[in-house]
């Protein structure tokens, strides 16, 4: 089988499982409680890579502008362009890499664990669905989870560059923010928030699917979790690059 | 003194793993009271068959019916109540780890009786775990629990629902000679109160004859039912006698 069936495969497994997860969302209200449980289990798991992560991109980013900004005497829109990109573009990126190796790879394992461990039979032979009880609330968890994460990521990353540009490039505050509301408009936060839920998306099918497939024994769980890293970070670069053209051009500014 | 009608039956089942046939136009019988081991040498299809019976797995060609009924082609309400009936021990436990003791029981009674007050849910669960001998431990987890403790907690899990037909994956596996021959006996005794019937994977003779109403010998494409212990002791069939008796040299050298 080449490559290019066995991710065609991987595709349409994914897409068929996302709806099979979506038609059997009908109980997530039922199931709240667990969807809120595994939202704050994730979150919580999360939130320091995440913050740790958001500061750095942001504070990269105001290093690398400030090199370039200074050569045209352009500091003073140092804010507003580092938060813009960083928002648009490199942030939600980023973070969601780092999120999809985290918070993916626990899931895949987890799920692919309970696959071989006959878990999932078990649940089956009490009558019950296993996607309405593992694969529903784990879905919506890593949803919320994720975008709120991104979220908190992102505004870390804000005050990476503050940070940053104080200390290299003698840059106070005050006037770091004062250009962000100019560059950074309503376009760059409406990209942002659309890819920080598309990516979250793309995490929560991905991780949750290659976990449910997972058929064997130890072996198959760890290259199941080994694929749904490595396919995870590059449906994440397609997702960023197909979300980026029809927002350009739907919004087009 | 067997019912006319069989609880579970198998017809024409045949079954393969790409060019690996397991079953070919097998045929099995299993009738209401009726305690069957299946025991034979790894990979001859015994775990498979269980998962047949429970419906987890359909086979390739055949049917199996249930008190009649047509397994493949229940509705989700009849499939439900036909769950509902069966209890099942998996070969590893299949305990929910991320769930304490009390909570592996609570869900399985959770998703059977939504309408259950939890005061009603914990009496049963208590009963149960008592009846096992673990209603001193319902707060740890599987993982903190010894290989017999865990397979005891899978005996209550899959009886909890009172179920009239129980399948044991290798109840025993692992296990030591003292725990296994417990673990029988509590098999037995709950056999005894839920008047059910138990279908049993074993590796075991010793446990096969505690156990036994009868005896499956299980071999690839060959399965001979030998009746109960002193029958199957004096059984004529070469590759039975080879099994039981766990000699090397032997008709199924050449399996």
């Amino acid at each position: 089988m080449t490559i290019i069936t066995k991710n065609l495969q991987v595709l349409g497994g994914s897409v068929g499982f996302f709806i099979e997860i979506m038609s059997s969302s009908a109980h997530t209200f039922r199931n709240r409680e667990e969807v809120f449980n595994q939202t704050l289990h994730v979150f919580w798991q999360s939130l320091l890579t995440t913050g740790f992560a958001g500061f750095f991109v942001g504070a990269i980013m105001a290093l690398q502008f400030t090199l370039q900004m200074e050569v045209f005497s352009a500091l003073s829109y140092l804010g507003g362009l580092v938060t813009s990109a960083t928002v648009r573009e490199v942030g939600p990126l980023l973070i969601a890499f780092l999120l999809s190796g985290k918070i993916g790879a626990f899931t895949s394992a987890e799920l692919g664990t309970m696959k071989v461990s006959e878990q999932i039979d078990a649940i089956r032979c009490l009558g019950a669905d296993p996607i309405e009880e593992v694969i529903v609330p784990r879905f919506f968890g890593i949803v919320l989870a994720s975008f709120f994460l991104l979220t908190v990521g992102l505004m870390c990353s804000l005050f990476g560059g503050i940070l940053m540009a104080s200390i290299f490039a003698g840059i106070p505050w005050e006037q770091y923010i004062r250009h962000v509301p100019t560059i950074m408009n309503g376009f760059s936060l409406t990209s942002g928030v659309v890819k920080c839920f598309s990516f979250s998306l793309v995490i929560a099918t991905l991780c949750t699917y290659r976990g449910y497939s997972v058929r064997g024994g130890a072996k198959e769980v760890g290259e199941g979790v080994v694929q749904a890293a490595t396919q995870t970070m590059i449906s994440l670069v397609l997702a960023d690059w197909v979300s980026s053209l029809i927002l350009e051009e739907l919004l087009n500014v | 003194m067997q019912s006319a009608d069989p609880i579970i039956e198998l017809r024409g089942v045949g079954h393969q793993f790409d060019d690996l046939v397991v079953f070919e136009n097998f045929n099995l019988k299993v009738f209401s009271g009726d305690s069957l081991v299946l025991v034979g040498p790894s990979g001859s299809g015994k775990s498979l068959l269980l998962k047949f019976m429970t419906g987890l797995v359909a086979p390739d060609q055949g049917e199996v019916f249930y008190r009649g009924q047509l397994l493949s082609t229940l509705s989700k309400k009849d499939q439900q109540s036909f769950l509902a009936e069966v209890g099942m021990l998996f070969q590893q436990n299949a305990l929910f780890d991320s769930m304490k003791v009390y909570d592996n029981l609570d869900f399985v009674l959770g998703e059977a009786k939504p309408d259950w007050k939890s005061s009603q849910r914990e009496a049963e669960i208590v009963k149960f775990l008592t009846a096992v001998g673990l209603d001193h431990v319902p707060q740890l987890f599987p993982g903190e629990l010894s290989g017999g403790m865990q397979k005891r907690l899978g005996i209550a899990r899959a009886l909890v629902l009172q179920p009239k037909l129980v399948f044991y994956d290798d109840p025993t596996a692992g296990l030591d000679p003292i725990t296994s021959r417990q673990i029988i006996q509590m098999i037995l005794d709950l056999k005894k109160q839920l008047n059910a019937t138990i279908v049993t994977v074993t590796h075991d003779m010793m446990r096969a004859y505690q156990l036994a109403g009868e005896i499956m010998v299980c071999f690839p494409r060959d399965f001979i039912k030998t009746g109960g212990k002193e029958e199957t002791l004096h059984h004529s069939n070469a590759k039975v006698q080879q099994f039981i008796h766990g000699d090397v040299k032997g008709p199924l050298e050449a399996l």
